[in-house]
């Protein structure tokens, strides 16, 4: 007879049961196998990296210090140099070098770069250019540019213009780090555009190389590739190239705001006699960001000339744009100020508290 | 003259290292803080070199350790990546010496620790 066990809302066989737990007991058990078995694994690789992670440094540290007489690969003992055929190992060397050379100056960066050389890894990172996978291209081009090698720069040359953005924002990089100013030739054929971070990433790297006239910034200037424009607005603004202060002008005219703003932050930065006249005249054809920019400019360059535009914007029916105007007017010109307080609305709220407030801090 | 040098990265540890053994100098390396910290109490090491973010202890707690709590007049070197000038701002309140900002140059680490201590060979 069998004997009939209740477990909670089932009645269970006793048979089965023993069976059910039987396949659980075993399946857990292999699951403890499996995790105990992956844990030694891991515990393993650990031990085997640290154990080359010591070698490397120990191999890198005495090439950082060879002199010009002393062979690069003296510090290279025999099992490193038959690790040396492990391309994992070779990876590692790789990885560790490309930290040393960022976290190093001076002439032991030199040093660096002869023994990456001396020990054919720029082969193995040149190899990354042509793998499919867009993060080992990407990786690839940055090994190359860390350790200085310029001779590839003609396969990263092809690769600023390739359809993933994290490989080409790599290329172009890379580029600047070999060149500089120069390097910045990849704009004259990108057809891709250069994200905000990039710009950010390029005006960066470009801040520690050595000054030079950038020829090519007028013809930037009127590249198909908003982004390209834009970037090189930036470009004049922060250099002061002032010789490209008409093709600037022309760009309030672009379809793009972001294009007119960046455009406008130049003029801040670079007014000419001419300027208030040509922001003004582009003032309609502006979204709001291009409006306050505009009003925010005349403040340091109008002159009485822009008053009756300026008395104009108080009509306007964003209130953003009507302060903006009335600080703009109350700086201009002693007459500005007298002209906000016998306006048609300066007894009304909130205006009769925002003329105040430009009164006071004119006042200040 | 000895000198304890306490970073995490092995690279960087054993450039370090080797530039002062170059200099004549008997050099103690650890990459933990609480190693490094135990090896100050037994061995009085002459200069101290330490990293900022390290495993189990940082460099400022070593800082603090040696000079307030132990009372030692050990000359300290912090090693501060670029951007860390609150951090550099804290070690020097808590009694560290003199930093060296990372990237670095060897070279010049090492005039920095011949200005507190010198060597047995001349560069």
């Amino acid at each position: 007879m069998h004997e009939i066990i209740f477990t909670g809302v089932i009645q269970l066989d006793s048979y089965e049961f023993i069976r059910i737990m039987f396949v659980f007991l075993t399946l857990l058990a292999l699951l403890f196998a499996f995790i105990l078995g992956f844990a030694l694994y891991k515990r393993r690789v650990a031990k085997k990296k640290k154990n080359w992670q010591e070698k490397i440094a120990t191999m890198i540290s005495q090439a950082i210090f060879a002199t010009e007489e002393e062979d690069k690969l003296g510090g290279i003992t025999k099992d490193v140099e038959k690790l040396l055929h492990n391309s994992t190992f070779r990876q590692y060397v790789i990885d560790e070098l490309i930290h040393a050379k960022k976290n190093l100056s001076g002439s032991s960066t030199t040093n660096l770069k002869k023994f990456y050389e001396a020990l054919e890894l720029n082969n193995d990172s040149f190899k990354k250019l042509n793998n499919a996978k867009w993060h080992i291209k990407a990786k690839g081009i940055q090994e190359l540019a860390i350790m200085e090698q310029i001779k590839y720069v003609k396969e990263i040359f092809r690769l600023t213009n390739n359809e993933n953005e994290l490989v080409r924002n790599e290329a172009q990089g890379a580029l600047v780090n070999f060149y500089g100013f120069p390097g910045l030739r990849f704009l004259n054929v990108t057809v891709h555009p250069i994200s905000q971070w990039q710009q950010i990433q390029l005006l960066n790297k470009l801040s520690s190389a050595k000054p030079q006239k950038i020829d090519a910034i007028k013809k930037w200037l009127q590249s198909p590739n908003e982004s390209v424009i834009i970037f090189s607005l930036k470009l004049a603004t922060f250099y002061h190239c002032f010789a490209v202060y008409d093709t600037v002008v022309n760009c309030l005219q672009h379809t793009s705001m972001q294009v007119k703003f960046s455009a406008l932050e130049y003029l801040k930065v670079m007014p000419q006699e001419d300027t208030p006249n040509f922001i003004v005249n582009n003032y309609a054809s502006g979204n709001k960001m291009c409006k306050l920019e505009t009003l925010d400019i005349l403040k340091d360059i109008g002159s009485q000339k822009q008053m009756l535009f300026l008395l104009k914007q108080l009509h306007n029916s964003d209130d953003d744009i009507k302060a903006a105007a009335a600080k703009t007017l109350a700086s201009l010109h002693p007459m500005g100020a007298a002209c906000l307080k016998t306006h048609l609305f300066a007894d009304e709220n909130p205006w009769k508290a925002i003329f105040l407030q430009i009164e006071n801090e004119r006042a200040a | 003259m000895t000198i304890l040098v306490a970073e995490d990265e092995m690279i960087m540890l054993k450039t370090i290292e080797l530039r002062l053994k170059k200099d004549g100098y008997n050099v103690i390396a650890t990459q933990d803080g609480m190693e490094a910290l135990k090896k100050i109490e037994e061995l009085c090491p002459d200069l101290i070199i330490t990293d900022i973010m390290m495993p189990f202890l940082s460099g400022l707690e070593i800082i603090e350790t040696v000079k307030k709590k132990l009372g030692r007049k050990t000359p300290i070197i912090v090693l501060s990546a670029m951007g860390q000038e609150n951090v550099v701002l804290d070690a020097f309140q808590l009694g560290a010496d003199d930093y060296i900002t990372k990237p670095f140059s060897p070279n010049e680490l090492s005039m920095r620790v011949k200005r507190y201590i010198p060597s047995a060979v001349n560069i």
